[in-house]
């Protein structure tokens, strides 16, 4: 009897004049986990980490996103990617499959003016509490100052959103002026 | 030649297998726009050549896997009020804790639900989990482990997701059945 089908995988990007910058990282049912993370915001490279969660953390994995209801959740109304970037927020569960598409969420204000605030509303905790997650293992398995990093993606995408498409060197320049 | 994969979602079981390693079983429920974009991405969890840390090939330490600095100890269950305090008091009798990363829930400010605690010393991770392990914290029961184990197999070629991009020529895993060797 093939265990129960599992996979997780969570994307948030963009292009833009530092290249492609973007947060990547999967867990598989089996406990491997990939985490990619690429800024060239001050030359920062690209971070790529591969570990073996135990089974434990991956049924506390299953837990969270079976509380969070996200499966029963559709993308449809969802904001569309933009050239501000995307979300990607894939997961096999069992019998349903679902990859999910939208923009980048800058806060629950995005959300609440949506046309699907509550759907959206799960999909943007659920996501902040898997970075979490992801965030701990790998600055516990790694000690990298990781939360530099999720800081950095975020705050870039915020400003390039506020300035309609700037990139954070062009909002830079802005405000030297 | 594109590599775009486009999947009509009223398509019939078994018609959507232009990319054979998307074969998922016909029952399988597929939902969002993902399936539709035809993105590709050379980088990310899909590309090759990720750091790992290796076991140090002891195996007093059973399948449980060092961290850079230490050993990890995931314990679930933990109470929405628990307090990293809560948590010292129970896991330090055990030795040192070195790290504490108790989450909260990003909506409502409690506890998620699990908690991560390193120690220096193997031993003192092994003792911990034995003895908290099915033990009580403010009247839930905690499960406790390692967060880190070594992988299961020694294939190093990368494994794929069950990516809904076709990508041409890639192998990919199979729903269900048992890991094929990846071509690359």
């Amino acid at each position: 009897m093939p265990a129960e089908e599992f996979y997780v995988r969570y994307y948030s990007g963009h292009q833009g004049r530092y290249g492609h910058e973007f947060i990547e990282f999967e867990f598989h049912a089996d406990g491997r986990c990939r985490y990619a993370n690429n800024s060239n915001y001050r030359n920062d490279s690209l971070i790529k980490k591969e570990m073996t969660v135990s089974p434990l953390m991956i049924k506390e994995l299953k837990r969270i996103i079976a509380d969070s209801e996200v499966m029963k959740e559709d993308d449809h109304k969802w904001p569309k990617k933009n050239v501000v970037g995307k979300q990607e927020l894939e997961i096999r569960f069992g019998n349903e499959h679902v990859s999910f598409e939208t923009a980048k969420i800058g806060s629950l204000v995005d959300v609440q003016g949506s046309e699907d605030p509550e759907g959206l509303r799960v999909f943007y905790y659920l996501v902040q509490d898997l970075k979490c997650l992801v965030f701990s293992l790998i600055t516990l398995h790694w000690k990298v100052g990781s939360d530099e990093m999720f800081d950095l993606l975020h705050y870039a995408s915020k400003v390039a959103k506020a300035c309609l498409g700037m990139d954070l060197k062009g909002y830079q320049n802005l405000t030297k002026a | 030649m594109s590599d775009r994969y486009e999947i009509d979602l009223n398509v019939k079981p078994g018609d959507d297998l232009q990319d054979e390693e998307m074969a998922e079983a016909p029952q399988v429920k597929r939902k969002g726009r993902g399936f539709q974009s035809g993105d590709q991405r050379g980088d990310g969890v899909h590309s090759s050549a990720f750091d790992k840390l290796n076991s140090s090939d002891d195996s007093a330490s059973g399948r449980a896997l060092k961290s850079i600095e230490g050993w990890i100890v995931l314990i679930t269950g933990v109470h929405e009020e628990a307090t990293e305090e809560d948590i010292l008091d129970k896991f330090g009798e055990y030795g040192e804790v070195k790290n504490v990363h108790l989450n909260l829930d990003r909506r409502t400010g409690y506890v998620k639900g699990y908690v991560l605690v390193e120690y220096e010393k193997f031993s003192e991770a092994e003792e911990a989990i034995a003895a908290m392990n099915g033990a009580k914290m403010l009247d839930q029961t905690l499960t406790c482990d390692f967060a880190f184990v070594k992988p299961t197999n020694n294939d190093d070629r990368g494994r794929r997701g069950l990516t809904t991009r076709g990508r041409g020529g890639h192998g990919g895993r199979r729903s269900g059945r048992s890991s094929s060797p990846t071509r690359r």
